[in-house]
């Protein structure tokens, strides 16, 4: 079947969009021979597919066959961004593999919460330890009319407030959230690690 | 037949795609669209045409199989073929997946013989 403008158009905004939720998950070069071995495929079906009164029947039925464009680029992302944070251990991609992960599967979901959690508890320690140095009047544990009213870093503070152990508060903030950071990002990558062997495993039936 | 029943073939469908891929390519170099046919042909394995791409880049980052890149008369191809490592592991698959059928047959076998009722 020889294609029209328009069925040309039609297979370069499915190429087009395959692509673009790709790049979501994946590596520019890995997102490039994906989108080109796909183009292959669409061609060579395209190539066979007898000549049809209908283009874009013939053309849907094809596109079909092959599954909408965002749901090719989560099968890859389930295939590959595990394997790749875990040989790669970068952080960008790490979070590239539990968010393509946290989106296929509801355990990844649930997991993706939990470490996010984990993750911002970790920064909001941290930004209390660091925001010491520059407002030192408003980081340690307030009092009003000595009466308790909460530790961390506060920047207004109501009249009469008192803060005490401020270099207390930042130096315990600063050791549970590098703690807290270094533990979460810990199983972060066991859990990609998990989630590849778990693939590896299933595909020896071991 | 029921959606449990459904989801059961499903996942063992995929399961078993793997292998299939494997098996497909284990008699020489076959891009993806061959791989595709010579599946249909002879099973009814493959869900959407898609779901075997992103399989086969995974097997090759794996190291189990090894694509390369063929200019053809109409547009290039992209062909895979097995690596030594892949064809160790397709073995050791085959004679797993031999060794739970036969344990499956067995099992089914003696249903069979113990049927009070209809066989099954």
């Amino acid at each position: 079947m020889n294609l029209s403008d328009d069925g040309e158009s039609r297979i370069r905004g499915y190429l087009f969009m395959l692509e673009s939720s790709l790049r979501t998950f994946l590596k520019r070069d890995v997102v490039a021979d994906a989108v080109r071995e796909v183009e292959s495929h669409i061609r060579e079906r395209v190539r066979d597919t007898q000549p049809m009164p209908n283009e874009r029947d013939a053309l849907n039925r094809l596109l079909d066959a092959i599954g909408p464009p965002h749901r090719l680029a989560r099968a890859y992302s389930a295939e590959l961004a595990a394997d790749e944070a875990v040989s790669s251990g970068r952080l960008w991609q790490t979070a590239r593999a539990v968010f393509a992960l946290a989106l296929n599967t509801t355990e990844g979901f649930a997991v993706g919460v939990a470490l996010l959690c984990g993750y911002l508890l970790a920064a909001s320690c941290l930004l209390v330890a660091l925001a010491k140095p520059i407002f030192p009047d408003n980081v340690g544990i307030r009092w009003v009319n000595g009466e308790f009213r909460g530790a961390g870093w506060e920047l207004f503070l109501e009249p009469g407030t008192v803060v005490t152990h401020g270099w207390w508060v930042m130096a315990v903030c600063a050791v549970v959230g590098s703690l807290l950071l270094w533990l979460t990002h810990r199983g972060t990558r066991r859990y990609l690690r998990r989630v590849s062997e778990r693939r590896l495993r299933a595909a020896f039936g071991h | 037949m029921t959606v449990s029943t459904d989801s059961w073939t499903e996942q063992m469908r995929r399961g078993g795609l793997e292998l299939a891929i494997l098996l497909a390519v284990a008699p020489g170099t076959r891009y993806g669209l061959e791989i595709i046919r010579h599946l249909q042909e002879l099973t009814d394995l493959v869900v959407t045409e898609g779901t075997i791409y992103p399989i086969l880049g995974r097997l090759t980052r794996d190291g189990w199989l090894q694509a390369e890149w063929q200019a053809s008369a109409a547009h290039p191809r992209k062909y895979y073929r097995l690596t030594s490592q892949g064809r160790r592991r397709l073995r050791l698959m085959v004679d797993e997946w031999r060794t739970f059928a036969a344990k499956i047959d067995r099992l089914v076998d003696a249903a069979d013989k113990g049927a009070t009722h209809e066989p099954l």
